[in-house]
């Protein structure tokens, strides 16, 4: 699966961004490869928010490129990223609450015109997450946490992305349902669609990535495959805040 | 004598009229979480198209629909482009003003273009009515209700079943996500923009045809009505401003059948400011509070402000001073007289607004409290002008804290409606109680300005006396924000949360905010009354309170040389120019819109 060997779909490079006077990311560089599961480690204002929205083009970096599949997104509006294949995920799930679960994912296909295609796409979506179709027409807001959760992930899929960036998909689950969230992104992943996941909880995120990143005050301090990364000492260090002063 | 019947019937009428403004303005709300004071004017526009459409065209009415409908969507569109994207990193409260400058642009255009005259719309539906019961509905009733649900209608399917339809309503319920799906959320705003514009113009022609007459004035009335009935509905809530709409028409309706015509626009506005203590998400939320954090953020946008050399003032304040002595051109006198009173005025709202944040609109009201106590006072008591000056000051002080005291608990938006609909329930209730204030005929014969027994007719000698009174309170407010209290104020405008954690009251402080600037501006008023010797209920109207706004943002938020400044450039120059009434207006809009677009610092910065 991790095939790195042409175009990544998602490569950061030597990204610098500033909110006003404060630095968020010195020269951050990542990519992540077709049909991988890539984590990006970090705690508190580690800069992993921010490194979400300089992919979705909320945000413009002040130096250095993005790309999607080797297509530079600066200069493009985040509708036009999304059209190259980019879903989201966002952190704490941000549904349209006051619309139905079926409206919900309907804009996830927003960029889609093919209607039997969204038709077709739906169909297959509710049998990946079941629990989504007892649900299709009651308000998303009324939802449980987890079911949300999975609302949030089956809206992104109906956009037929290449990668799926998801903000701390368990953050506010029960564990149970952590479990599950979990297997669904394997899933998601197992039908070819990359995934690049930002998390706090590390062991959790690398058990299903393939490659991880640990960022820290708005730098990559260590990076490496998943399972090497899970038996690195130094990953508890850059978790306690880390000795070093941005 | 007409029956009730016929009463509800009316009400429900203009009701849908309110209705298909409240609407838009729900729907701007929604997506641009911004209330668009330009909506009236659009409406004015809308009825005015209507005209020359049956008049000089002589089209039929479903061609003047169209023509209609496509014009005034062009325009939303143009706005939002021009008016509203830019600003759309400023703070909340900017486009707000924007949208006034666009209002004053948009009216005065009309007004020249038509000349200010009411108009007649000839009437293209026949007068048939049918009887029912003790009452009668007309053809024109039915029509306007049918255009009503029709547009209600075509908006549901609108916003049900189509994608851009969801799109509109995800970008109302979470910007940053729809942006995430692909939405284009400017695109989003064009299509609000374009369909709020549409029913407004819509709604301008129906009020022609139904009132039989159109004004190029009649626009800010009919933004306040849509602002109230939204209120009532819940802000940005569509289905409510519609029941809101249909309230608010019935409400008055019945209200004018009681008491009489002049009543209509009081029970409206007890009506916003009840709405807005009780129950600020109107009457369909679930939640009596406020969301706290989309209304928060002040216009004051953060800069250094000019540091005038003490020299320099002195030199300025010894050339006021000596200027009698300098020039022979009493016009010129007088109109710096008149830009004295008015850096009274804008001393007081760049207190309230740029030094505390409360983004007032009503602030005209604190001078028609001063003219009137001062003037009524005088006139029927004979008690020296100087003293009734002071106790018109102090009025102005006592009475506009008091009224504004329930909107202590708003913020931002809220705050400016409020105080909004506070300023026309004062000039209303001015209107309305005759026995004391003589109602619209207003109070004529004020004694003159007297200081130490004498009267002051000398056109220098009011000069002196209004600069001496302005700078002398000048030097005042300067004291005053230096001391804790101007501290503690800037506080509460910063971050009412952070200075509710240090343990500052704030109501007590907002309190002391309206208070002070409350006497300065009861001053001006009164001082204003005495020197004109006539003043009636639209002496001190809504557009001073603008114009406050504007001397106040020019010369920079919260800057006491600023105001003075502003105030100078803004009342002096149009007069010394000579520039006509109707262009100054225009002006004065334009002159809002760009510096709200492009030096929200104003001339010396804001403090």
């Amino acid at each position: 699966m991790t095939n790195t060997t042409d175009n990544p779909i998602l490569e950061l490079d030597a990204i610098d961004t500033f909110y006003g006077p404060v630095q968020a990311h010195f020269g951050l560089s990542l990519h992540v490869g077709k049909g991988e599961i890539v984590s990006l480690l970090g705690g508190n204002a580690s800069g992993k928010s921010t490194t979400m929205k300089i992919i979705l083009g909320l945000v413009k970096p002040a130096a250095g490129d993005v790309r999607v599949d080797g297509v530079s997104t600066l200069k493009l509006k985040t509708p036009e990223i999304v059209r190259l294949g980019v879903g989201t995920v966002p952190e704490a799930r941000r549904l349209f609450g006051a619309m139905s679960v079926r409206e919900n994912l309907l804009m996830g296909a927003f960029i889609r015109n093919d209607k039997d295609g969204i038709a077709a796409d739906l169909e297959r979506v509710l049998t990946l997450f079941p629990r989504v179709g007892q649900r299709l027409n009651q308000q998303a807001g009324t939802l449980s946490g987890g079911e949300q959760q999975m609302v949030a992930m089956a809206r992104a899929l109906m956009g037929r992305p290449r990668v799926v960036i998801m903000d701390e998909p368990t953050m506010g689950l029960s564990p149970l349902w952590v479990e599950r969230v979990l297997e669904l992104i394997r899933d998601i992943n197992g039908q070819g669609v990359a995934i690049f996941m930002v998390e706090q909880n590390a062991s959790l995120a690398l058990q299903i990535a393939h490659r991880g990143y640990v960022l820290q005050t708005g730098r990559i301090v260590l990076e490496g495959k998943a399972a090497d990364l899970l038996v690195d000492t130094r990953i508890r260090d850059a978790y306690l805040g880390g000795a070093e002063a941005a | 004598m007409t029956s009730w019947f016929d009463h509800t019937i009316n009400g429900l009428i203009i009701g849908n009229i309110y209705g298909l403004l409240a609407v838009g303005l729900a729907l701007i709300f929604g997506v641009s979480r911004l209330i668009n004071f330009a909506h009236g004017s659009v409406y004015v526009v809308g009825a005015y198209v209507g005209w020359v459409a049956v008049s000089v065209l002589q089209t039929p009415f479903p061609v003047t629909l169209v023509l209609v409908v496509a014009l005034t969507a062009a325009l939303g569109i143009v706005i939002e482009r021009f008016g509203i994207r830019p600003l759309a990193d400023a703070p909340r409260i900017a486009p707000l003003l924007a949208t006034i400058g666009l209002s004053f642009v948009l009216d005065q255009t009309v007004q020249i273009l038509f000349s200010p005259d009411p108009r007649s719309v000839p009437m293209q539906v026949p007068n048939w009515r049918i009887e029912i019961g003790g009452g009668s509905i007309g053809l024109l009733d039915l029509l306007i209700g049918g255009i009503g649900i029709t547009a209600a209608a075509s908006l549901f399917a609108f916003l049900k079943l189509t994608k851009w339809g969801w799109a509109v309503r995800a970008t109302a319920l979470d910007r940053d996500a729809a942006r995430a799906m692909g939405v284009d959320v400017d695109k989003v705003n064009r299509i609000v923009f374009a369909i709020a514009s549409a029913l407004g113009g819509v709604g301008g022609v129906l009020v022609g045809m139904y009132y039989n007459v159109i004004t190029p004035t009649m626009g800010f009335e009919a933004t306040l009505k849509g602002i109230v009935a939204e209120v009532v509905g819940g802000v940005g809530n569509v289905p409510g401003a519609i029941v809101g709409s249909l309230l608010l028409g019935l409400v008055e309706s019945y209200g004018v059948a009681l008491l009489g015509t002049s009543y209509r626009n009081l029970f409206a506005f007890v009506l916003l400011i009840a709405i807005l203590v009780l129950r600020p998400n109107g009457l369909f939320a679930s939640h009596r509070q406020l969301p706290p954090e989309p209304m928060t953020g002040t216009f004051v946008a953060p800069s250094k402000p000019v540091r005038l050399p003490v020299p320099l003032v002195a030199a300025a304040a010894a050339l006021a001073i000596a200027l009698p002595f300098l020039t022979e051109n009493g016009y010129l006198i007088q109109t710096l007289t008149n830009a004295w009173l008015y850096a009274l005025l804008g001393l007081s709202l760049t207190l309230v607004a740029g030094t505390s944040g409360q983004v007032s609109l009503g602030h005209a009201a604190l001078l028609a409290i001063g003219g009137y106590t001062s003037a009524l006072l005088a006139f029927n008591l004979n008690w020296p002008v100087w003293l009734t000056l002071l106790i018109g000051g102090f009025a102005a002080a006592g009475i506009g804290t008091l009224l504004v005291s329930p909107a202590f608990r708003l913020r931002g938006h809220y705050v400016s409606i409020a105080t909004l609909g506070i300023g026309e329930i004062v000039a209303l209730v001015i209107l309305n109680w005759e026995s004391v204030t003589r109602g619209p005929i207003g109070v004529a014969g004020i004694p003159p300005l007297s200081l130490f027994g004498y009267d002051l007719y000398d056109t220098n000698a009011i000069y002196w006396f209004a600069f001496a009174l302005m700078a002398a309170l000048a030097l005042l407010q300067v004291r005053l924000l230096g001391s804790h209290l101007g501290r503690t104020l800037r506080a509460v405008r910063d971050d009412d949360v952070a200075a509710r954690s240090f343990g500052i009251g704030l109501k007590r402080y907002k309190g002391l905010a309206f208070a002070f600037g409350g006497f300065f501006a009861g001053i001006s008023g009164a001082f204003t009354a005495h020197m004109y010797s006539f003043i009636n209920h639209e002496t001190f109207n809504t557009q001073i309170s603008v114009l406050a706004l504007t001397i106040a943002i020019l010369g920079g938020m919260g800057n006491v040389g600023g105001a003075i400044l502003g105030s100078v450039a803004l009342i002096g120059l149009p007069e010394i120019f000579r520039v006509a009434a109707e262009y100054r207006i225009l002006l004065y809009g334009i002159a809002l819109l760009l510096l709200v677009r492009f030096r929200p610092q104003g001339l010396l910065g804001t403090v």
